[in-house]
């Protein structure tokens, strides 16, 4: 195809991708320099939004559980999904139902799944401590979102179970593989987890990569669940990210300084498209 | 060939739409469909750059504010506002709009403000330490409309309060007394016949309560821990006396690290969910009858379960005992005047002091007060006759309002809002040992 086609075709594209993502972006970066409250002049402040966000304990508070969201993401929801894809994949009575069923959560809001989740812990009239009353533990039982040792977990749970997405990408692309390697894999004497550990976990590693991104994406943008279960609390324990920017530019009315948490959070997800996708161009060259 | 000329095609003719779509006009907005509010307008919609008032056309004016139509008092305001549409039918109307989550409310406001979309009418917390709105140059004047006997309406220390740089920037409108609100019936149920007139006293009754079954304050850190720091403005003025505290630069003071730690103590008779909770789970926890007792403005009952409200007393402040303060001490909330922005039809800045001088009339100021259990800025003189009118509540609540013998401002309405915004994670760090008093009174003056 011509080069000049090609621009053409491209065209669309890029003009939004500047309207809407490079100049909020370079104005962003311009803000991150001043001292505003959104309503009066803005002042020039230098660098010292910089050095006040990264001196910041909420701020390396909120770094440090968006971190711990991803690798929630990573380590659990994702193999949960993948372990999922694979037990449907084997077409078990009724698989899809499952698959709709496990699939259902994504198409609800996430701020009423929140506030299920916020009943499900509530101390008093929660769910969790009446099973855990019903099932003789008590003693067990305690402010799940109120307590700072449970209050980050239990944000986490409701996007760590809902694997539905996850899995339907890990179906889609078990779906593609080949007939022939799965019988030859049956005349090689493969049997059921060695079927699951050989031919297809190697061969859904695309959409692996697939789901780490959109899962990364996800948490770096994760605003809701801890909005509507914590309000980020308590002591900051469950804000993430995208809920210290939300604060720092609503409740505190520090515009620069909120632009510099969106700065760092635009930096952290590019680090970590790049390592995902080295990391993948890795295993490629291996 | 043909195919590639299509594609070329099809690509310049979206391309060219689109650039239509970015620099035409806006079209007219449709009409509404049959059976649709006119009032339906969003406040966006409303707020887009000055519609320039027609000569013989009527003038529409967006009015935000908190107060849901759900509770009396928005009810009662809502009703205010349809007897004002029909008195100006043809020449004013006013649509409202409605956030009835406060400090998401006035977060809205300002965001609203600072991007130009702002309503032309709106009600917003007054912090002294914090005169963005007035600094902003976006709010209207109201200086030029202010004559002698709208001025004669309102005490002239609110209006100087609200004069920056000689404008006259805000209407004063609501300035609310918080008092302790409490069922009687449970308090009788657990065998407590007379409410304490000591803090120490009050202690004592909720570990009562608790043996009972009940819990003492409703209480919660979330949002702007409203009951919260009533409590604990509450007994600072207890420990320091109201004009010690009103005078206080500081919060490290031996009364302020006190009080914190009785309120600690309260919280161990108050509900599970103090920590997070936020003003709609402590009010409902008074209904469900979880607490017992609530610091809350004149609005309270009508925020409460109609079952409940015939159970609700009024109590005064208690105090020490030890004279440091009298006991029917107020704690209140910051002023709530109503501003506008400004705007540059003269036409619509004439009706929006319309609708300001009939909303802050003796006629209204009396309706809201009566029938939407609210005190406002405003004056009223209100006869025996007109107190038999009104609820047993509200005429307990005026009674204490009215015999208060100081004012003291709760103590989060007065910081700044860095503050102010991290004071909910002050207090949960204190309440989970996190940090001592000491350090949330060092904390909170190093913020503020």
């Amino acid at each position: 195809m011509k080069k000049r086609y090609l621009i053409l075709y491209l065209f669309p594209a890029i003009f939004f991708a500047v309207v809407f993502f490079i100049v909020p972006l370079f104005y962003i970066v311009y803000i991150s320099f001043f001292e505003w409250n959104g309503l009066n002049a803005m002042k020039m402040a230098g660098i010292q939004n910089y050095i006040d966000v990264l001196t910041d304990k909420s701020f390396i508070l909120a770094f440090k559980n968006t971190i711990v969201w991803i690798l929630a993401a990573v380590c659990i929801h994702i193999p949960l999904g993948l372990m999922l894809a694979l037990l449907l994949n084997r077409k078990i009575w009724g698989w899809k139902i499952f698959r709709v069923l496990y699939f259902l959560p994504n198409v609800i809001s996430i701020t009423a799944l929140a506030f299920l989740w916020y009943f499900i812990y509530h101390k008093d009239m929660g769910l969790l401590n009446w099973l855990l009353e019903g099932l003789g533990m008590g003693d067990s039982a305690k402010g799940w979102l109120t307590e700072l040792g449970t209050a980050l977990p239990a944000t986490i749970v409701p996007f760590a179970i809902y694997v539905g997405l996850t899995t339907v990408i890990f179906m889609t692309q078990l779906a593609t593989i080949s007939d022939d390697l799965k019988e030859a894999a049956l005349l090689d004497g493969a049997k059921g987890w060695q079927m699951d550990l050989h031919i297809y976990v190697p061969l859904v590693k695309p959409a692996i990569v697939t789901n780490v991104m959109l899962n990364v994406a996800f948490c770096l943008k994760n605003f809701e669940y801890p909005f509507v279960m914590t309000s980020g609390g308590p002591v900051n324990t469950t804000t993430t990210l995208a809920l210290y920017i939300y604060k720092k530019m609503m409740n505190a009315n520090q515009y620069g300084i909120s632009m510099v948490g969106s700065i760092f959070t635009v930096l952290l997800g590019l680090c970590l498209m790049v390592l995902v996708n080295s990391l993948q161009r890795g295993k490629k060259g291996d | 060939m043909f195919k590639k000329f299509l594609c070329g095609l099809l690509s310049v003719s979206m391309m060219a739409m689109l650039m239509t779509g970015c620099g035409s006009s806006p079209a007219p907005a449709a009409e509404p469909e049959a059976g649709e509010q006119s009032n339906a307008t969003t406040v966006e919609e409303a707020s887009e750059p000055e519609q320039p008032a027609q000569a013989d056309g009527e003038v529409t004016l967006e009015l935000y504010h908190s107060w849901s139509p759900e509770t009396t008092r928005g009810e009662v305001l809502t009703s205010l506002v349809d007897e004002f549409n029909q008195l100006h039918e043809g020449k004013i109307h006013v649509n409202v709009e409605t956030n009835p989550d406060f400090p998401a409310y006035q977060e809205k406001v300002k965001t609203m403000l600072s991007t130009g979309t702002a309503p032309d009418i709106f009600h917003y917390n007054y912090n002294p330490n914090d005169l963005s709105y007035f600094e902003s140059g976006l709010l209207m004047d109201f200086t030029p409309y202010m004559d002698a006997e709208w001025s004669e309406r309102f005490e002239s220390s609110d209006l100087e309060t609200l004069t920056y740089d000689g404008k006259l920037l805000s209407v004063p409108f609501e300035s609310a007394g918080a008092v302790i609100w409490y069922n009687k019936d449970v308090f009788a149920e657990a065998g407590i016949t007379e409410f304490p007139d000591t803090w120490d006293g009050l202690l004592e009754a909720c570990k009562t309560l608790q043996d009972a079954g009940y819990g003492g304050f409703s209480l919660f850190t979330g949002d702007d821990a409203w009951y919260s720091v009533n409590l604990i403005t509450a007994l600072w003025i207890a420990n320091e006396g109201a004009a010690t505290v009103n005078a206080s630069t500081s919060f490290q003071t031996p009364g302020m690290i006190n009080a914190l730690n009785t309120y600690k103590e309260f919280c161990k008779y108050s509900t599970s969910d103090v920590i997070g909770g936020n003003y709609s789970v402590a009010g409902a926890n008074f209904s469900s009858k979880k607490t017992t007792m609530a610091i809350d403005g004149s609005w309270f009952t009508s925020y409460q379960d109609e079952a409940v409200i015939p159970s609700i007393g009024v109590a005064p402040m208690p105090a020490n005992g030890d004279g440091v303060a009298t006991q029917g001490y107020l704690v209140t909330d910051a002023q709530t005047p109503w501003a506008a922005s400004a705007q540059t039809d003269p036409a619509k800045e004439a009706a929006i002091a319309e609708f300001m001088k009939f909303i802050t009339s003796e006629e209204a100021t009396k309706t809201l007060t009566m029938e939407g259990s609210v005190v406002l800025s405003a004056k009223l003189e209100l006869s025996d006759t007109d107190l038999a009118g009104v609820t047993e509540q509200m005429a307990a609540y005026l009674k204490v309002n009215g015999d208060a013998p100081s004012r003291t401002t709760n103590l989060q309405r007065n910081l700044s809002t860095q503050a102010g915004a991290e004071l909910p994670t002050l207090l949960e760090s204190f309440l989970l040992d996190q940090i001592t008093a000491e350090q949330f009174c060092e904390q909170l003056d190093e913020l503020n």
